[in-house]
């Protein structure tokens, strides 16, 4: 709980970890929903700047592990978590840590885009509107811009920026949430399975730009495709029942995996 | 390993390695006949090498064809991944080994091997014949067993084919310069040598591919670039 004010601790205050210490250092992680336990000390280091991709079969415990990072599995009633997470070489879940600020640094992408009910404007203002962030509307508006850049929409959406951002296609509607999730100067940003419901065409623009995004961002990915994870990302991390069962450069881990279980998941050989 | 979800996956897998075991008898077969028509100077042989390069070709090209589409329509991955990638390097290899012997065969069919009467030229060129066979039949046992053994032994083995090469090749310039009315028929025992020392090379690279698909780690070439100074000419 927090008592005092002067007590929050926001994480991305300054900079603790030396160079090429990882940004995410998790060691002994176990989740529990209720008393079914979904994650087995897990262990895994996430370095700065580099994608990370989750895979392994559904149930496996991948998302769950993304939602520990942002502290989303809190909102889980029945969710309980044990072992050390730290980021930016802080206990996030020290009880003095400023949760919202936290989850404004770490921006999160779902499965299925899910842009608020209002206009594209609104959509990537409404982020730094909330943190207070901007005051005058040309400021606002240079971020609205800037955001919808990185994110690859602005030429596509910079004539509708009133229309509603639900009037946009799959494609587009997912590069606006990450238009919304960077809008508000994240360090990290969480993706769960973010193509999955989309065509080839706005699959590879949303790679397009997760290779863009690596150059300031550190992205981890959830992803049930193989090839995506193997496109995509620096890392890759294997988990199967609730165990991470390996973790290494991903040339590695599809070209000769250490590890039979990775073998078979990565090859087909079971689901 | 066990089978993939996808039964019609190892189907594929299957036929492309069938594919290639098919094709090394078939190289194997054709090196076989080399070392008869050397003993026996038997023209109806290296025609019938010349005639079979065609299945060889054929048999490459379709494994070809079927690696191309299960890297399209699978995109394998680790262990599968290196086997189909593998499977068209070591058709184009066996390939090789085919038009290599369809070479000797081209060189025994221009000329008539008794002219050369050098009978020991010709036993060392059936030992470099049997030297080269053993080695191709030992990667490709290691091939269809999926194992790596027998392919590190014969890529750590072949500076003694080379060996035996420098030696033909010495033993031809010697008999040159002492019979130089007979170098018209001792000139294509030259190419003779070369064609099996390049076999062997073959034999070697299909080791190199074997070691790989197996155990995912590729082999230097560091020895291979040492052994070729040593032996160049």
């Amino acid at each position: 709980m927090v008592n005092t004010k002067d007590q929050i601790i926001n994480v991305f205050d300054e900079q603790k970890i030396r160079k090429n210490e990882a940004l995410i250092s998790c060691s002994g992680v176990n989740v529990f929903y209720s008393d079914k336990q979904a994650l087995f000390d897990v262990n895994l280091d996430i370095k700065e700047k580099e994608v990370t991709s989750l895979i392994g079969p559904s149930g496996c415990g991948k998302s769950t592990f993304l939602r520990c990072i942002n502290r989303m599995n809190d909102v889980i009633e029945t969710c309980s978590i044990e072992g050390l997470i730290k980021i930016n070489g802080q206990d996030i879940y020290d009880p003095k840590i400023d949760v919202v600020e936290l989850r404004a640094k770490i921006g999160m992408v779902f499965q299925k885009p899910n842009p608020f009910p209002k206009s594209v404007y609104e959509n990537v203002a409404y982020g730094p509107r909330l943190h207070g962030m901007f005051i005058n509307k040309s400021d606002m508006d240079k971020k609205v811009e800037e955001s919808l850049v990185r994110a690859g929409l602005w030429n596509e959406v910079k004539d509708r920026l009133q229309e509603p951002g639900t009037s946009l296609s799959g494609g587009q509607q997912q590069r606006l949430c990450i238009a919304r999730a960077i809008a508000v100067d994240p360090e990290i940003i969480l993706m769960d399975e973010p193509c999955s419901s989309l065509d080839p065409i706005a699959t590879a623009k949303i790679e397009e730009l997760i290779d863009e995004l690596k150059v300031n961002y550190t992205i981890t990915i959830v992803t049930h495709s193989m090839q995506q994870a193997a496109r995509v990302s620096q890392k890759t991390a294997f988990f199967h029942l609730g165990h991470l069962i390996e973790v290494g450069e991903t040339e590695n881990i599809f070209r000769n995996p250490i590890n039979k279980q990775t073998e078979a998941y990565v090859t087909g050989r079971y689901g | 390993m066990s089978d993939h979800i996808v039964s019609s996956f190892d189907e594929e897998l299957n036929e492309i390695t069938d594919g290639l075991i098919n094709m090394g008898a078939l190289v194997l077969a054709a090196l076989k006949s080399v070392e008869e028509i050397l003993k026996n100077n038997d023209h109806n042989l290296a025609q019938k090498i010349i005639d079979n390069d065609l299945q060889i070709n054929d048999l490459g090209q379709s494994i070809e064809i079927k690696a191309f589409n299960t890297l399209a329509s699978r995109q394998p991955m680790a262990f599968d991944l290196r086997l189909v990638f593998s499977a068209v390097k070591m058709s184009l290899y066996l390939e090789r080994c085919g038009d290599m012997c369809k070479g000797i065969s081209k060189r025994i069919l221009k000329g008539d091997l008794t002219e050369a009467d050098s009978p020991n030229t010709i036993e060392s060129l059936v030992i470099l014949t049997n030297r080269v066979y053993e080695n191709l039949s030992l990667v490709l046992d290691d091939y269809a067993a999926r194992t790596s053994e027998k392919s590190l032994e014969v890529w750590s083995s072949d500076s003694e084919i080379d060996s035996i090469y420098s030696d033909i090749l010495m033993e031809i310039l010697n008999n040159i310069k002492s019979k130089p009315e007979a170098i018209e028929a001792l000139v294509p025992l030259f190419f003779i040598a070369r064609y099996l020392e390049r076999v062997g090379d073959q034999a070697t690279n299909i080791a190199e591919v074997t070691h790989f698909i197996v155990t995912g780690e590729v082999l230097t070439d560091e020895k291979e670039i040492q052994i070729e100074n040593e032996t160049t000419f």
